[in-house]
C-alpha cells in the first residue's frame, strides 16, 4: 500500500504528463559518450592535485593570517595577565610558545606579541624571541626572527618601510624604545660590538627577489635597532645551544609524524565520503563530511608549515 | 719530647724489622709491631658516704687497649677494646651521640684536646671542657633540685655542688634561657682558637657540633659484655674535620675512656644511689628512660671523670702539609688512585727534605694518566697494567707498591648483636649488584625480565646461604655494591676477576642461578672485562608516586650511582651512608619535588656495600669481604652453606701469595697477574694489583727522569718500611723487599729506575733512530701546542681592525615553494579540463 502510494510506478506518471512541458527536467540528457577510463582518472588527479596546491596557497596567505591573528590575540590576553601579575618571564629557560614581550612600531601600525622560540612550528603564533639571546630591553643582543610572506607575514614590511622609525618593547622589566637603524644582507658590515649596557635587536626576516617576489623570500636579512633607553640587566641562566631547528630559515621535522597520521585520516575522510555519498546521497554526505575534511586539511596544513622554512 | 722518643723508637724497631725479617708475613689487619699500642689498667669505683665512713660499693680493674695511636690522619679508625668494666644494661642500638646516652653502665670514648698530664701547662691540659661531643645534651644538664643528682656527688666541688655550676660567671638570661628555680650544670666548650661556647642550648655549641653536620657524631657510649669486654672502632678528628676541637700535628689529643661506674654519692640521695633499672645485657630499643646515676649522661661529673683512662694520640701531617711547608713547584705524579694513602705519608719526605724533589701524586684514571705521561705533561703515572703505548717512545714499569682493591662493607647483625666482621661474596654475587640485577624494590621489580630476583642480596638464597644468620629486610641499598663512575684498573680487574670465575661467566652470559636468579637483560653478555662499569639499565617504572612522577629517572642507575673516587666510596662505607639517589624532597608542599641521596642508615640495621682501596679500608678500619676464589661445588647446584668454596680476606699473606704467581714479561712490560692463575693459588687473594710508576725511558728533560729514578729508588727502599711516619707505608700495602716474595719486583723497580735516568731507549734496541724518533714527537706536539696556541686568538673574529661582514644564507625552498605551488595549481587546474576536452575529441 505504502509503497504505490509514495512512489508510483513511473510508467503510470510519465504516461500522464507532457513530456515538452519539462524540457530541462525530463529531456533525456544528450547522450554522452563515456570518457575512457584514463582520461577520467587523469583529469580528476589534476583538478584534486589543483585544489590540493590552492587550497594550501589559500590556507598559508590568507587563512594562516586569520589563525596568526587569533593566536596573537589569544598570546596578547595572555601576556597583558602574566604583565599585571608580575609573572611574565625575564630569563633564564623559558618553554617555548610563551608570550616574552610586546612589540610595538607604531609607524606600520604593528603590534605583536613575541613569542619564545623560533622553531617553524612555534612562529605560527608570532614572531619568534632567539632562545640563546637576551630578551628585547636587555643589555646585550636580542635576536627576534618574523615571518615575512606566510601566516600573517608580520615582518613583511619591516625592511622597506621602516628603517630610521622607533618601535618599542614591552616586557616584564618595562617599556624600551628602540630605533631601527638599517637593513643588512649578505656581505654588509656587522655593526661594532655592544659596549656594557648597551642593547641592541636584531630582527630576522627575509626577502624576495624578482617578478614572484609577492610570494618568494629565499634570502635571510637582518635589521638593527638599537636600544635607546636604559638596559635591564639579563638575568643569567639562558641557554648556550638551540637546536637546528631553531636557526634561520630552518625547518621543524618533529611534526613529521603527526602529519602522516593526519594525511592517512584525510584519506580515510575522502573515502568515508564517497561510501556516505553512495548510502546517504550527495547533499547530506556533504553537510557531514565538508567540516571533517575542512578540519583535518586545516591542520594537516598547520603541519605542512612545519616542514618549511621558519622565516617564510 | 715524650713523643719524639717513642717515634724514634719506632723507627730503629722498624729498622731492624726490615732489615732482620724481610720475608715476615703478617695479617694486613693485624697491628704491625712499629704501631704505638696502648695498653693501660686502672681501678675504678662507685663510692657511697655513710656520714661514717665512705664505702667502695663497686670496684673494677678496667684495662684499655688501643691498636694504634700515632701520627693518625683525619677520619682514621682506631680499634680500642676493653676489659674487666661493668657490664652494661640497656643498651642502645646507636650508641653514637645523644642516641647513646638511655644506656646503664656503658664505656663513654670520647675525644678531647690535651694530654693529660699534670705536669703540662693548664692550656695543653684535657678537662671535660676540652671534650668534643655532638650535642647540648651530652654536656649541660637542667633538672629539679630532686633530680640534680650531680649536686650529691661525692668528689665534686663545692662550686659544683651549687644550683647553678659549670661557668663562673653564670651565663645571663640573654645567653642562655634558664629557669632560676631549677638546679643547672654547664660544661662549656673551650674550642682550639680560644673561644669558650657555654653549650647551654643548640645555638650556643660550636658550629661543627649543628644539626646535619657534615660529620656523624663520633663520640659514643659503649657497650660492655657480661664478661666485661667491649670494643669499637673509634674514629679520630683532626683539625681539617673539626676545627673547633683542632686536632692536629702541631695540638696534641687524647682520647678519654670513661667506663661509667655510676655516681659516687656524698649523701643518701636515693636519685643518686640509683644502681639501674635494666638488668645486665638488655636491650633498650625503646629508648626507655635510665637511672641517671649510671648512665652516660654525667660522664662530667667528678666522680666518673677520676675514673678516666686517658689515650695520648698524635697527629700526623695535614693532607696539604707540603703546599704549605714548602714553596718549590711540585713535580706531579699522576695515576691510580690506589696510591693515594701511600703518597699521603710519602710526599712530606720529599717536600720537606731540601735534597729531594717535591713529590705531588694526583689522582687520575689510569688510562688518562698514562697518555699525560707519554705525552710529556706529566714525568710519570701511576698505573696497574700494561697499556698499549700511543707514542714511539719505549716506557719503563717500576713497580712501587703492591696492594689492591677491597669489598669493604657494613653490615649490622640483627637483634642489636653488633656489626658483622666475617662477609663471603662469590664472583656471581658481585656480578649480580654490579649488573643491576637487584630490583631493589617494587619499583625496580617492574623491569622486564626481573619479575623473580630478589629485590636485595640479603634476600638472595645464594648470599644467605654463604652468610647465614642476617636480615631479610629488603634495602634500596643492598641492591648494589658502590663503585666507580670512572675508568680504572680496578675494575678491569674486578671484571678479570668474574669473568674468569665459571658461575659469574654463566650468569653475565644470561644462564640463571641455581634459584632461578637472572642477569638485567641490559647487561646480558656483557663483555668483560672492562675499564669502566657501563650503566646500561635505561629502565624508567611507572607509578603513581607524585615525586617520581615529576623527577623520571632510570631507577636502577639511581641506586647504583657510582661515584669518581675510591675515596668517597669508603667514607660512604664509613658512615654507613649508602649513594643511592632515590629520596624524595621538597621544601614544602608547594614546592617541586628534588630527588637526593637517602639518609645515612640507622645503626642495627645497616647494610651497605663498596669497592675500595686496601690502603683507604685499613685507614678507616673497614671491613673486608672474603672473596671466593675456588669451589667444588657444581656450578648449577643449589647449596645451602659455605662447604666446598675457599673464600680469601685480604691479608699481607694473601696479597703476597697472587704476586708470587705474578709473571714478568720482560723488560719494558708490567709483570702480569693472571686470575685464571690466582684461581690455581688456593691463598691468594683476587683483589691484589701491583702499580707500577710508569715514566718514559726516552725524551724526558734530565732534571725530570733523575727526579724520577729518586723517587722510585726511595719509594722502594725507604718508602716500604710499614709505619705510619712520614714517609712510612701504611696498612694496606704489602711491603717490596730486597728478597722474598716481592723480591724480583725489587729487581725490576731497580733496573727500570737506572733505565729512566740513563734516558736511552730500552736496552738492546739503543740506537741514534730510534732516539731521534722518541724525542721528535715529544718536541714537535710542543712547538705545535705552542703555534696553535699563538694563533688561535687571531682569528679574524676578534680583529678590531677587521670588519665583520654578514653571511649570505638563502634558503631554496623559501624562495621557490610557493611559487612553484601556485604554478602547479594552474598548470594541473588547466590540464585537467584540457584532458577531458582532449580525450572527447579523440572520440568523435
Amino acid at each position: 500500500m505504502t509503497e504505490t502510494l509514495l512512489a508510483p510506478r513511473s510508467g503510470q506518471r510519465r504516461a500522464n504528463e507532457d513530456p515538452r512541458m519539462w524540457p530541462v527536467w525530463s529531456r533525456p540528457a544528450e547522450p554522452l559518450e563515456p570518457l575512457p577510463e584514463a582520461a577520467t582518472v587523469a583529469s580528476t588527479s589534476f583538478l584534486v592535485m589543483a585544489m590540493v596546491c590552492l587550497w594550501f596557497i589559500l590556507h598559508v596567505l590568507v587563512l594562516g593570517g586569520l589563525e596568526q591573528h587569533r593566536a596573537q590575540d589569544r598570546l596578547y590576553g595572555e601576556f597583558r595577565t602574566q604583565l599585571a601579575a608580575a609573572t611574565a618571564p625575564t630569563g633564564g629557560i623559558i618553554p617555548p610558545g610563551s608570550p616574552v614581550a610586546l612589540l610595538r612600531i607604531p609607524h606600520l601600525g604593528l603590534a605583536q606579541v613575541i613569542v619564545e622560540g623560533t622553531s617553524a612550528g612555534v612562529m605560527l603564533n608570532g614572531p619568534g624571541h632567539r632562545r640563546d639571546t637576551v630578551l628585547p630591553g636587555q643589555a646585550g643582543v636580542s635576536i627576534v626572527y618574523g615571518r615575512a610572506r606566510a601566516f600573517g607575514a608580520s615582518f613583511r614590511d619591516l625592511a622597506t618601510k621602516a628603517v630610521g622609525e622607533d618601535l618599542s618593547f614591552v616586557t616584564a622589566q618595562g617599556t624600551s624604545a628602540y630605533r631601527i637603524e638599517g637593513v643588512r644582507r649578505a656581505g654588509d658590515p656587522i655593526p661594532p660590538l655592544l659596549k656594557a649596557n648597551e642593547g641592541r635587536v636584531t630582527f630576522v626576516t627575509a626577502e624576495g627577489n624578482g617578478r614572484l617576489s609577492m610570494l618568494s623570500a629565499g634570502h635571510v636579512i637582518y635589521i638593527d635597532a638599537a636600544l635607546k633607553s636604559k638596559s635591564f640587566t639579563a638575568p643569567a641562566g639562558r641557554l648556550n645551544a638551540i637546536s637546528p631547528a631553531e636557526m634561520p630559515m630552518a625547518s621543524d621535522t618533529s611534526a613529521m609524524p603527526v602529519l602522516a597520521l593526519l594525511l592517512g585520516a584525510l584519506a580515510v575522510a575522502t573515502v568515508g565520503i564517497v561510501f556516505a555519498r553512495r548510502r546517504f546521497g550527495l547533499v547530506l554526505s556533504w553537510v557531514i563530511g565538508a567540516p571533517i575534511i575542512l578540519a583535518l586539511a586545516w591542520m594537516a596544513s598547520d603541519l605542512a608549515m612545519y616542514l618549511l622554512p621558519n622565516l617564510l | 719530647m715524650v713523643m719524639n722518643a717513642t717515634r724514634t723508637r719506632a723507627v730503629i724497631f722498624t729498622l731492624i724489622c726490615g732489615l732482620v725479617s724481610a720475608g715476615a708475613v703478617g695479617s694486613v689487619n693485624a697491628s704491625a709491631a712499629n704501631k704505638d699500642t696502648f695498653s693501660k689498667t686502672k681501678t675504678v669505683t662507685r663510692e657511697f658516704d655513710n656520714g661514717s665512713s665512705v664505702d667502695v660499693v663497686d670496684s673494677r680493674d678496667v684495662t684499655v687497649r688501643v691498636d694504634h695511636t700515632q701520627n693518625l690522619r683525619g677520619r682514621e679508625r682506631v680499634h680500642i677494646d676493653w676489659s674487666g668494666a661493668r657490664p652494661s644494661a640497656g643498651r642502645a642500638s646507636d650508641p653514637y651521640g645523644e642516641n647513646g646516652l638511655s644506656q646503664e653502665y656503658p664505656v663513654v670514648v670520647m675525644q678531647c684536646r690535651g694530654l693529660d698530664d699534670s705536669t703540662l701547662s693548664p692550656a695543653k691540659q684535657l678537662s671535660p671542657k676540652t671534650c668534643w661531643t655532638s650535642t647540648r645534651q651530652q654536656r649541660s644538664q637542667t633538672a629539679t633540685t630532686r633530680q640534680a643528682i650531680w649536686r650529691h656527688d661525692l668528689y665534686a666541688t663545692d662550686a659544683d655542688k651549687a644550683q647553678k655550676s659549670g661557668l663562673d660567671p653564670f651565663p645571663d638570661n640573654t645567653t642562655c634561657t634558664d629557669v632560676a628555680s631549677f638546679s643547672t650544670h654547664l660544661t662549656p666548650f673551650e674550642a682550639a682558637g680560644g673561644k669558650a661556647y657555654p653549650a647551654c642550648s643548640g645555638d650556643t655549641m660550636p658550629p661543627e657540633s649543628a644539626v646535619g653536620a657534615a660529620f656523624p657524631p663520633a663520640e659514643l657510649s659503649a657497650f660492655t659484655d657480661l664478661q666485661g669486654k667491649g670494643a669499637v672502632n673509634f674514629e679520630v678528628r683532626s683539625k681539617t674535620e673539626n676545627e673547633s676541637l683542632g686536632c692536629s700535628d702541631k695540638v696534641a689529643c687524647s682520647i678519654v675512656v670513661i667506663p661509667i661506674m655510676g655516681l659516687s654519692c656524698v649523701d643518701a640521695d636515693r636519685e643518686c644511689r640509683k644502681a639501674g633499672r635494666m638488668s645486665a645485657g638488655s636491650s633498650n630499643f625503646a629508648n626507655d628512660g635510665v637511672d641517671a646515676a649510671v648512665s652516660p649522661v654525667y660522664w662530667w661529673s667528678a666522680s666518673n671523670w677520676r675514673n678516666r683512662i686517658s689515650v695520648p694520640l698524635s697527629f700526623g701531617l695535614a693532607p696539604d702539609a707540603c703546599d704549605v711547608l714548602d714553596k718549590r713547584p711540585p713535580t706531579a705524579f699522576y695515576g691510580s688512585e690506589l696510591m693515594s694513602q701511600a703518597a699521603l705519608q710519602w710526599s712530606p719526605a720529599y717536600c720537606l727534605r731540601k735534597d729531594r724533589f717535591k713529590f705531588q701524586h694526583n689522582r687520575l684514571p689510569d688510562d688518562a694518566a698514562f697518555v699525560l705521561m707519554e705525552k710529556g705533561e706529566a714525568a710519570a703515572a701511576f698505573v696497574s697494567g700494561n697499556r698499549e703505548r700511543s707514542t714511539d717512545a719505549p716506557v719503563g714499569y717500576a713497580p712501587t707498591a703492591v696492594t689492591g682493591f677491597e669489598v669493604s662493607y657494613i653490615v649490622d647483625k640483627p637483634d642489636n648483636a653488633g656489626e658483622v666482621n666475617n662477609l663471603k661474596l662469590n664472583a656471581r654475587l658481585i656480578a649480580k649488584l654490579l649488573t643491576q640485577s637487584y630490583p631493589g624494590s617494587s619499583l625496580g621489580a617492574q623491569h622486564p625480565g626481573m619479575a623473580n630476583n630478589p629485590l636485595s642480596i640479603n634476600l638472595d638464597p645464594e648470599f644467605k646461604a654463604l652468610n647465614p644468620g642476617l636480615d631479610s629486610i629488603s634495602r634500596e641499598a643492598a641492591a648494589t655494591v658502590l663503585s666507580l663512575s670512572g675508568s680504572s684498573d680496578v675494575i678491569k680487574t674486578l671484571g678479570e676477576y668474574m669473568v674468569n670465575d665459571p658461575e659469574a661467566k654463566a650468569f653475565i652470559a644470561g644462564d640463571s642461578d641455581p634459584w632461578g636468579m637472572v642477569i638485567n637483560p641490559t647487561y646480558k653478555a656483557l663483555r668483560l672485562p672492562l675499564d669502566e662499569w657501563p650503566l646500561l639499565d635505561t629502565f624508567v617504572p611507572t607509578t603513581a608516586l607524585e615525586c617520581q612522577k615529576q623527577n623520571p629517572a632510570a631507577y636502577l642507575g639511581q641506586i647504583a650511582a657510582p661515584v669518581n673516587s675510591l675515596r668517597k666510596i669508603a667514607e660512604a662505607v664509613l658512615d654507613a651512608w649508602p649513594n643511592v639517589q632515590t629520596k624524595c624532597d621538597r621544601a614544602s608542599s608547594s614546592d617541586p619535588f628534588k630527588v637526593g641521596r637517602v639518609e645515612r642508615q640507622g645503626i642495627g640495621s645497616r647494610m651497605m656495600l663498596g669497592i675500595t682501596s686496601m690502603g683507604d679500608a685499613e685507614r678507616f678500619g673497614l671491613h673486608a669481604a672474603g672473596l671466593q676464589t675456588k669451589s667444588t661445588v657444581p656450578i648449577d647446584a643449589k647449596f645451602t652453606s659455605a662447604a666446598g668454596r675457599t673464600f680469601i680476606e685480604p691479608t699481607n699473606a694473601s696479597v703476597q701469595a697472587a704476586i708470587e704467581s705474578a709473571k714478568s714479561l720482560g723488560a719494558s712490560r708490567a709483570f702480569a697477574i693472571s686470575q685464571a692463575d690466582l684461581r690455581k693459588s688456593p691463598k691468594a687473594y683476587p683483589g691484589s694489583m701491583i702499580v707500577y710508576t710508569a715514566a718514559r725511558l726516552s725524551g724526558m728533560s734530565r732534571a725530570d727522569a733523575s727526579k724520577v729514578a729518586s723517587f722510585i729508588r726511595i719509594s722502594t727502599t725507604e718508602g716500604q718500611k710499614p709505619g705510619s711516619g712520614n714517609g712510612q707505608l701504611p696498612d694496606g700495602y704489602v711491603p717490596i723487599l730486597k728478597s722474598g716474595t716481592t723480591a724480583p719486583l725489587f729487581a725490576a723497580a731497580q733496573r727500570v729506575a737506572n733505565e729512566i735516568e740513563a734516558q736511552g731507549g730500552l736496552p738492546g734496541s739503543r740506537g741514534p733512530s730510534n732516539t731521534g724518533a722518541a724525542v721528535a714527537p715529544g718536541v714537535d706536539a710542543a712547538a705545535a701546542d705552542n703555534g696553535t696556541g699563538k694563533t688561535s686568538p687571531t682569528t679574524p673574529v676578534n680583529d678590531p681592525d677587521q670588519m665583520a661582514l654578514t653571511a649570505a644564507h638563502n634558503s631554496a625552498p623559501a624562495g621557490v615553494m610557493l611559487p612553484l605551488i601556485v604554478i602547479i595549481a594552474l598548470i594541473a587546474g588547466l590540464l585537467s579540463p584540457a584532458t577531458r576536452i582532449i580525450a572527447r575529441g579523440r572520440r568523435r
